[in-house]
């Protein structure tokens, strides 16, 4: 369960202040297939990165299976999410100097998994994305949509407690990004990973199994299909 | 992994890389060749100064360079010439007594240095069989070979005699009539003035004393280092020896090379700022264009630690191929231009070329096979490039991954 209590960020504190997020309080339950919506600049990518450890809020919390994120150390901050949140970003998610399939394994690797059991699950994400065929390719090599699959199978490597995922399909088109949301629910539903992901596309608003609607930081709709 | 990423990273920018790698290589190569030349030139005027007089390691009784005189005499026995010789380093050992003296003809009298020697043991050190004028350096008891100097000042050659005077060993009084056996070039113009040679036992017979010595001259094997030399013989001589190198014994020849080779860690350094600012640029780069993939990689949950490592593995990789080419390239160079020596006439006039040959130096200068130049100057570049990746470890822990990602 992710939890954010009164969560706060101000931009630029004194004169010209930003309240990005503006004292949001609201509960993620374990499986939750969540859109974060709004219109551009209403706080979803600061509230997103509040809620993954990136950003530090100016004040609230951000409770995560009973722990306190915004009170962890910079290097502790870093160690817990790789080992707990998983990150999709909007693009160049990917290392360009590796494969496929080492982004994937790389994840791995830094939480110090022994090889054989990186090499099955990298073998088995490549399946769940369907790009077995295309493992040794390198980023470059592969469709945006392609790219960010590899981005959600290495999001999903470090088994994380849920995948956060900032306007995933904003670079995709139509056939790529119904094709990614497949995949995501698909993995949603079959290995009950929660997902929190931003978007501006109705259709990707319509597959979510609830939509939470942010202007100028607040919440103003919170709809569970 | 950080090796795979670091080095695919490296071959991502062939072009930058190549350039950056050619550079340290072209910088390296042409600062160890031209230390090799510049110590080869040095080694080969100290081999050509120690060996025409001095050794490269000389042991007196204590307090004989100080106050030169018989009193501060030794007596050397078997014992302590086995315990020289059991030093590492110490190739051959020879003892010379030296002792001032008058020397005079009719109505001309000037000083000279005596110096009382071992014939066939002396041939191993110095080359002064080679170096006679006329006669032969074949001495026999109570004769003398003398320097070009007094011969030029008495107007004499062989087979004329000189007569010897002055103090003996212990307040004796000493003189005697030698026959000149020959005459010899020591090359050196203010040794040339001074110098006699004689058997050592007809240097004691002339000071009337028993079997004693003023130096004990040792020569090295080659390329080892004399300051060890000295390290171990303190460890086996008492407080009665003074060990002093060639540096000590001939300091202008220390304090010409010194400012000799100043001259080209000048030249060196020029080069290392060309390059260090080339590989900095470099560095500068990989850094900036990557900071959105370093914001992915901390997101994702890399340390900074980790990251850093990356960057550090890059520069090093980047500076020391052309490290290992550069020394790999000029390795052969040096074997082959320490066997085939350079001539250096080529480079001077007739007029220098002719003056360094009086001065019994040949101008065929053989490159300098020490390790310790190619190792130094790795070194130090290495140490340039962890110099260089404290810029990206300073970026990187004040990387804030929501900015840097930010496009
Ligand atoms: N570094 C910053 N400094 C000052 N203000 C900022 C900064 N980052 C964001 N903001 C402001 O905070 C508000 C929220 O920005 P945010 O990027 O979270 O919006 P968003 O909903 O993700 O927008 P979009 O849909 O365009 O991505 C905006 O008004 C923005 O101008
Ligand atoms: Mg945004």
């Amino acid at each position: 369960m992710i939890e954010t209590k009164k969560l706060l960020k101000i931009y630029n504190p004194g004169k010209y202040e930003v309240k990005a997020v503006n004292d949001v309080s609201t509960v993620f339950a374990e499986g939750e297939f969540t859109a974060v919506v709004g219109p551009s600049g209403s706080g979803k990518t600061t509230f997103l990165n509040c809620v993954g450890g990136l950003d530090t809020p100016s004040s609230g919390d951000v409770i995560i299976s009973d722990e306190n994120i915004t009170k962890l150390s910079g290097a502790e901050i870093i160690k817990y999410r790789l080992n707990n949140i998983g990150f999709v970003f909007q693009a160049y998610n990917l290392i360009p100097v590796l494969s496929a399939r080492e982004n994937i394994e790389m994840i791995m690797l830094l939480q110090g998994a022994d090889e054989k059991i990186r090499k099955s699950r990298t073998d088995e994400l490549l399946n769940q994305v369907g790009l077995y065929e295309m493992r040794n390719r390198r980023p470059s090599q592969l469709s945006g949509g392609q790219q960010q699959r590899v981005a959600v199978a290495r999001a999903l490597a470090s088994k994380p407690k849920f995948i956060l995922a900032d306007e995933p399909t904003a670079n995709l088109d139509t056939s790529s990004t119904s094709n990614l949301l497949d995949i995501m629910n698909k993995l949603n539903i079959n290995e009950k990973i929660t997902f929190i992901f931003s978007t501006h596309d109705q259709r990707v608003i319509d597959r979510a199994r609830r939509v939470l609607t942010l202007e100028d930081g607040k919440i103003v709709n919170d709809i569970k299909k | 992994m950080i090796f795979k990423i670091a080095w695919r990273n490296i071959y991502r920018n062939k072009k930058r890389s190549l350039i950056t790698i050619t550079s340290v290589f072209a910088a390296l190569l042409l600062i160890i060749l031209m230390r090799a030349l510049q110590f080869g030139f040095y080694d080969k005027l100290i081999e050509t100064v120690v060996e025409s007089y001095a050794g490269y390691v000389e042991i007196h009784a204590d307090g004989f360079w100080d106050n030169q005189s018989l009193d501060n005499s030794m007596q050397v026995d078997q014992q302590l010439l086995d315990d020289i010789q059991s030093v590492k380093g110490v190739e051959n050992i020879v003892q010379r007594l030296q002792t001032f003296s008058l020397i005079s003809l009719g109505e001309k009298t000037k000083g000279g240095v005596i110096n009382g020697i071992n014939l066939s043991e002396e041939q191993k050190i110095t080359d002064w069989n080679k170096k006679m004028v006329s006669g032969s350096f074949d001495l026999s008891d109570n004769e003398i070979i003398i320097a070009k100097g007094i011969a030029e000042f008495f107007g004499i050659s062989e087979n004329d005699t000189l007569i010897l005077y002055g103090q003996g060993y212990r307040g004796m009084m000493a003189a005697g009539k030698y026959p000149v056996k020959g005459v010899i070039d020591l090359k050196n113009p203010d040794l040339n003035k001074i110098g006699l040679f004689m058997t050592m036992e007809s240097v004691r017979n002339y000071i009337s004393s028993d079997e004693i010595s003023t130096h004990i001259i040792i020569g090295k094997e080659k390329y080892y280092d004399e300051g060890k030399i000295v390290e171990d013989l303190a460890l086996i001589l008492s407080d009665d020896y003074e060990v002093m190198t060639w540096k000590e014994t001939l300091p202008e020849i220390e304090q010409t090379i010194t400012a000799d080779s100043a001259g080209g860690l000048i030249m060196a350094f020029i080069l290392y700022v060309i390059v260090v600012f080339g590989m900095f640029g470099t560095v500068l780069m990989m850094t900036e264009e990557r900071k959105y993939e370093f914001g992915v990689l901390i997101s994702i949950g890399m340390s900074r630690i980790r990251l850093f490592g990356i960057i550090l593995v890059e520069t090093i990789i980047l500076s020391m191929v052309g490290v290992v080419l550069a020394v790999m390239v000029t390795y052969p160079i040096s074997i082959y231009y320490n066997i085939n020596p350079i001539d250096m006439a080529i480079l001077m006039g007739d007029g220098a070329v002719q003056m360094i040959e009086e001065m019994g130096f040949s101008p065929m200068i053989p490159m300098s096979i020490s390790w310790d130049i190619p190792l130094s100057h790795s070194l130090v570049i290495f140490i340039f490039s962890l110099l260089i990746s404290i810029y990206p470890a300073i970026k990187i822990s004040k990387l804030n991954p929501v900015k840097s990602m930010k496009i």
